[in-house]
Order: structure tokens, then C-alpha cells, then sequence
């Protein structure tokens, strides 16, 4: 590995620049394993503090600094400098509108991940303790719950692209999938009411971009497959 | 992104998945039975009368009408998605849908009247 990386980091900051341009910078290398993160914290802290980027836990746990990196949406505070093609060409998530450098708008996105109602919902009454779950019921959440809301899958999905206006996309499926499984949530059928539609749910054409784009390993594609079978389960 | 007002859910939309899915599976049934009629034609198994008789059969005829359903099944619910994915503005996607609907409608009657000779 060099002892230099090379950057091209979108720049645009709507109230000064006419359009984005791509920036090009050299980041020392600081120490082993080093992550794009710890690269855009040294230009942030180093050379240019006015480059504007999320990021919370520099862990891969928040879910903040979903970016476009060489053409792939990832997370860069787990994505290693080691591997990646130079100059690194950091862009913000594909399809969103840039509120400045790499930050995007995401209220949208939320507001996606609002509408599939993302907390238990019952109808017996509370008990004394909490609602139990089996191991086994506990396991249908795994490779669902782990999802960090970062938005890498949702804004690579082609299908979002066109209609995300009223597809859901694969976050918020996952999600509503999540919801969908999980033992102890009694209005499974009123959530598979709030999808079942052309757009919210169908519109998936199973691109499958969204698997591959996930820093998390989750596979939505499965997730939403998984909704369609229990709708055609409850319709036959 | 625009933020759009939520329209909830049309409550539908399986039926087109299972039709598309439905329609694929007879398609890929069926499908295969018109080229190994052309063939034997052309290989010379079969002759004019035979497949003339071969097509007359009620069997055949059947399983013709289900080809041509499946087909334009599957066509008008392919296209259909396409015109939804990209044609943005709702008249024009209706209208296109519409149309679509129509014309196609009108082919698979044509077609069926051929297949049962309605008419003489
Ligand atoms: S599998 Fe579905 S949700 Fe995932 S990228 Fe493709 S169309 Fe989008
Ligand atoms: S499924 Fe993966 S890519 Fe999509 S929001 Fe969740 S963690 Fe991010
Ligand atoms: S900074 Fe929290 S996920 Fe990357």
C-alpha cells in the first residue's frame, strides 16, 4: 500500500457554486487498516474543514455515512481504503437531492420507513411483564433487525430510481418485513394491507442491487419475497 | 426527492403478480409445442393434411386458445409495468394502458375466431 491515497470527493454547496464539481485531494496514510472514514476525517480536519459529511459511530452501527464509493454505496467508516481502486471517487447516494457535499436529503427515506409503522403493534391487552418470545421466534428476526437505515440499498434500487414517490423500497420493506415476522406484532394482517399495492410493493423487479449495495449483509430482495409469499399465502 | 402526499395503499396488486407468474409458467408449457409443429413440417414428419388435422383436433384447438390467452396475458402485464415504471404522468400511463388493453384485446379475439373458425 502507498503511503498516499488519492481522493475525488463531490463537492457542491448550493448557496456559493453554480453546479458540483469533484475535488481532488492526497490524505496521508495514518495507520493500518485505515478506513475511508479516518481519509475524509483527515481532509475534514487536516486540509479542508469545510467538507461537509455525516457520520456518528464510525462503526457501521448508525448508519450516517451511506456514500457512493467508486460507484458502490457503502458505509465509509467499514469500508477499507485497502482494495479500493485510487483515486477513490466519493460521491453522495445515488438519486438524492445534496444538501451540500455528500449530505443528502433523507427525509423522505424516513418518511418511508414512518409509513410501515416500525413499532409493535397489539391487540390483546399489556401484561404484567413483557410479551415473550420463543428462540425460535426470536431467530425470524435475525438478518432483519440488523439493519442500520443507511440507505446504501435504497438508493441503488433502480425501480426507486423511477417511482420513489410511492415505492417503499427495500429498506422499508425489510423493515416492514421485520414487523411482518415477528411473533409477538398481532396486526400482521393490517400491514400486509398498508403494502399490497402495484407501486408500495410490487414495483420491486427483483434487481437484486440492493442486496449486493447492503454494508450490512442483509438481503431485502429475500425480505420482500418473503411479503409476497404471505400475501399469496392469505389470498389462496 | 419530492415529497409527495402519501396515498396509501390501492389494496391490490397481487392479482397482477399471480397472473404474470401464471401466465409465465403456461407460456413456458405451451410455447414449445408450436415449434416442434414447424418442425416436423419442416423436417418432414408431417404433411399439410396432417397438420391440418393436427390443428382441427379439439385438443389442439384447447390448448391453442390457452397459448394465445397466456400470451396476451402475459404481454399486457408486462407492458403494463413498463408503461408504470417509466411513462411519469398518469393521464399519458392510463391512456397507454388503456390503449394497450384495447388493442390487445381485440388481436386475441381475432386470433380465437380464427382458432374456432367462428363464422364458417
Ligand atoms: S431487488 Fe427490488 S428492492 Fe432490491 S434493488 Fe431490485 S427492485 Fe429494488
Ligand atoms: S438493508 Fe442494509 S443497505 Fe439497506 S438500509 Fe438497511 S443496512 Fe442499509
Ligand atoms: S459512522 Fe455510523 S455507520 Fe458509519
Amino acid at each position: 500500500m502507498t503511503d498516499v491515497i488519492k481522493l475525488s470527493v463531490f463537492r457542491y454547496d448550493p448557496e456559493k457554486d453554480d453546479k458540483p464539481f469533484m475535488q481532488s485531494y492526497e490524505v496521508a496514510v495514518t495507520k493500518p487498516g485505515m478506513k475511508l472514514l479516518d481519509a475524509l476525517n483527515y481532509i475534514k480536519w487536516h486540509i479542508d474543514g469545510t467538507l461537509t459529511y455525516r457520520r456518528s459511530c464510525g462503526e457501521g452501527v448508525c448508519g450516517s455515512d451511506g456514500l457512493n464509493i467508486n460507484g458502490v454505496n457503502g458505509l465509509a467508516c467499514i469500508t477499507p481504503i485497502e482494495g479500493l481502486k485510487q483515486p477513490i471517487h466519493v460521491r453522495p447516494l445515488p438519486s438524492m437531492h445534496v444538501i451540500r457535499d455528500l449530505v443528502v436529503d433523507m427525509n423522505h427515506f424516513f418518511d418511508q420507513y414512518r409509513q410501515i409503522q416500525p413499532w409493535m403493534q397489539t391487540t390483546t391487552p399489556t401484561p404484567e411483564h413483557e410479551r415473550l418470545q420463543s428462540p425460535e421466534g426470536r431467530k425470524m428476526l435475525d438478518g432483519q433487525y440488523e439493519c442500520v437505515l443507511c440507505g446504501c440499498c435504497t438508493t441503488a434500487c433502480p425501480s426507486w430510481w423511477w417511482n420513489g414517490d410511492r415505492f417503499l423500497g427495500p429498506a422499508a420493506l425489510l423493515q416492514a418485513n421485520r414487523w411482518i415476522v415477528d411473533s409477538r406484532d398481532e396486526l400482521t394482517g393490517k400491514r400486509l394491507d398498508q403494502i399490497e399495492d402495484a407501486f408500495r410493493l410490487y414495483r420491486c423487479h427483483q434487481i437484486m442491487n440492493c442486496m449486493e449495495a447492503c454494508p450490512k449483509d442483509l438481503n431485502p430482495t429475500a425480505a420482500i419475497d418473503s411479503i409476497k409469499r404471505k400475501l399469496l399465502a392469505r389470498k389462496s | 426527492m419530492k415529497l409527495t402526499k402519501e396515498p396509501g395503499s390501492a389494496r391490490s396488486g397481487i392479482d397482477d403478480w399471480y397472473w404474470q407468474r401464471l401466465s409465465a409458467v403456461m407460456l413456458a408449457l405451451l410455447l414449445p409445442l408450436p415449434f416442434v409443429l414447424i418442425i416436423s413440417v419442416y423436417s418432414g414428419g408431417v404433411d399439410q393434411l396432417g397438420l391440418l388435422d393436427l390443428l382441427d383436433h379439439f385438443v389442439s384447438r384447447l390448448l391453442h386458445t390457452l397459448l394465445i390467452l397466456a400470451l396476451i396475458v402475459h404481454a399486457y402485464m408486462g407492458l403494463k409495468v413498463i408503461f408504470e415504471d417509466y411513462v411519469q404522468q398518469i393521464g399519458w400511463r392510463v391512456t397507454l394502458i388503456a390503449g394497450m388493453l384495447v388493442v390487445m384485446s381485440g388481436f386475441g379475439l381475432w386470433w380465437l375466431a380464427i382458432i374456432w373458425a367462428w363464422g364458417g
